[in-house]
């Protein structure tokens, strides 16, 4: 019993282990895609969300319309 | 409805990347992400074509199929959306896709890349028209204002053709007539199983 | 004579060339620009995808138009599911039908019974779980991306399975790193004892004393242990590399080679799935007496000689000092 719950505690130690490796070796889009030549300073974050997982919780603090008008 | 399809005249494409210039510009899409891209096939030599390609909206779509989590619908006039409240960013739209449309926020490995983006044929997604949170996830949605997709509103040479299939396919037809050649609708058979037949 | 005859050749090589070389013209009389262009038909003709060139940094969407995406779907939709349903269900239904026709596997008492013998010390019951536990969540996990959407979210609705297919995944994605792990160390531990040998097949011959009531002699593992362990090796390898060359997309291979991965992932997956079923069935509910080898470490001697006769033979060679325990004596655990 005593190996069963020291395993599963493992696994689940280097399963988040792996899951900061794999989030240190995530690249965004806008890394992957630039050349050399780009200065990216906004990558923006229409489509994606803040975060960049798309699921945008927090209300918008300015639509693109007002920013479109200011 | 409409059947809505795109359809881009390969002889009249210069490759200008104003389609995709169009498309970046209307949805805000970030750095990294692009819903439509210009391929030049046979580049730089005699018969050189240019496409101009995004999601095709396929007929019976390959990627709604595959997703695991059915996060796919079709619209009445048969564009080809997704929720990116049910997408998990699997990938399996992209291995499915003949067009390669499916985009992702993050691409060095596949367990946290983010929500699927992809065309949307400027009719935003599941949420309501026009909504401030349609255009965060989405992007604009055109045709809820009568408008079509904007590339090929602003194609300069009206090469990138956007409606309802048979119209742009009618339209096609007449050029091909008129001026005696064409390299055939590119990318219908394996998005719609039909040719246009001249 | 041989002048008419060159001259003839050339007037025919000429006539067969003559077309092409003429410019086809539109009916206004202007030349044809799409003679020499390319054109779909002829491209997929030289290769079953049109591969062009692209101006943005993402080299990836140079790829014009891949028609196997319409075959990897056909694969995915209507073979995948058939296929996982009939491995996984079919060898719920054997194990059942086994089950109802041997019996479980008593143990047999003897003299012996009573004394504890260590058959798995604490890092091979660790090495073991850690693998096992993984194995579970990410044969769930796996098994969710082909049914999930059949079976559980008419159920469960789509926002809610959506969050649980998300959480899948990500499990799907980590645990797969200490599962790989796990099958690192359990080869290290039992290759020594898994070589096949010539034991194995009068073991196999005999039945392996599931289908009669013979006990072939076996060493530390037998026969059918054997084939569990190059099953999880073999398959276990080949999982983890087909599934890290999807974990890493484009890293290895392009677009038509993650699909074949993806295809061999998730055909070896249903088989794997089926062979641990039939694994965790014989390990615990199917023979008395066995579970405890994975459980405490230590089995009933009685058992252990009658199964494994030879190592117990080896065990009990070694010096007092073996990893023999009396009876009653209180495990070191």
């Amino acid at each position: 019993m005593k190996a069963f719950l020291v395993a599963v505690a493992a696994a689940v130690v280097l399963a988040t282990a792996a899951s900061f490796l794999l989030a240190e070796n995530q690249r965004f889009a806008y890394q992957a895609f630039a050349t050399s030549g780009a200065r990216v300073s906004d990558p923006g974050t229409n489509l994606v969300g803040p975060r960049w997982t798309g699921d945008i919780k927090e209300p918008a603090s300015a639509s693109h319309k007002m920013e479109a008008g200011s | 409805m409409a059947r809505m399809k795109f359809l881009c005249d390969a002889d009249r494409c210069i490759e200008c990347n104003a389609c995709v210039t169009a498309c970046k510009n209307e949805h805000e899409v970030p750095w990294g992400i692009n819903r439509r891209r210009v391929v030049t096939l046979n580049d730089g030599k005699p018969g050189e074509r240019s496409v101009s390609m995004a999601c095709m909206h396929c007929t019976d779509a390959p990627c709604a199929a595959v997703c695991p989590v059915n996060c796919f619908y079709t619209t009445a006039d048969a564009v080809v959306l997704h929720s990116k409240d049910l997408c998990i960013g699997c990938g399996y739209c992209f291995y499915a896709c003949p067009f390669g449309a499916p985009q992702y926020p993050r691409v060095g490995n596949f367990g946290s890349r983010g929500k699927m983006d992809k065309c949307t044929y400027c009719s935003g997604g599941p949420e309501v028209d026009l909504s401030v949170a349609e255009y965060e996830k989405y992007g604009s949605n055109r045709l809820a204002e009568g408008k079509l997709p904007l590339c090929a509103e602003m194609c300069s040479t009206k090469s990138l053709l956007a409606g309802d299939g048979e119209m742009i396919a009618q339209i096609y037809k007449e050029r091909v007539i008129k001026r005696g050649y064409g390299s055939g609708a590119w990318g219908w058979k394996t998005a719609y199983r039909e040719t246009i037949a001249i | 004579m041989r002048r008419l005859t060159s001259l003839l050749l050339l007037a025919a090589t000429l006539a067969l060339t003559a077309p092409a070389v003429a410019q086809v013209r539109a009916p206004d009389g202007a030349p044809n620009p799409t003679a020499s262009s390319v054109n779909e038909e002829m491209l997929f003709k030289q290769d079953p995808k049109i591969h062009g060139r692209i101006s943005i940094p993402n080299a990836t969407a140079a790829n014009l138009i891949q028609p196997q995406g319409r075959e990897w779907r056909e694969f995915r939709e209507s073979w995948m599911p058939w296929i996982g349903g009939l491995a996984v269900l079919g060898m719920i239904a054997a194990l059942g039908l086994f089950y109802f026709t041997r019996g479980r596997i008593r143990l047999e008492h003897s003299e012996e019974s009573g004394k504890k013998i260590l058959r798995f010390n604490s890092f091979e019951r660790f090495s073991h779980w850690m693998t096992a536990s993984c194995f579970i969540v990410l044969s769930l996990s796996g098994l969710n991306y082909i049914f999930g959407k059949r079976l559980l979210m008419p159920l469960i609705g789509p926002e809610a399975f959506a969050t649980l297919a998300q959480y899948g995944k990500y499990a799907h994605i980590y645990l797969a790193w200490p599962f790989m792990l796990g099958v690192l160390f359990m080869l290290v531990l039992w290759v020594r004892d898994n070589i096949p040998g010539r034991i194995d097949w009068i073991w196999l011959k005999q039945g392996g004393g599931l289908l009669g009531d013979a006990h072939p002699s076996a060493g530390r593992f037998n026969a059918g242990q054997k084939m569990v362990f190059w099953m999880v090796v073999g398959f276990g390898l080949a999982m983890g590399a087909t599934g890290i060359m999807m974990i890493f997309p484009f890293a290895a291979t392009d677009i038509n080679g993650m699909q074949v991965m993806q295809v061999i992932h998730s055909l070896i997956g249903v088989v794997f799935i089926a062979g641990i079923l039939a694994h965790i069935y014989i390990g615990s509910l199917g023979m008395e007496g066995a579970y405890d080898a994975m459980g405490s470490g230590e089995v009933d001697l009685a058992w252990a000689k009658v199964h494994h006769d030879l190592w117990v033979k080896e065990q009990q060679a070694k010096t007092a000092s073996g990893p023999q325990l009396g009876r009653g004596q209180v495990p070191a655990e």
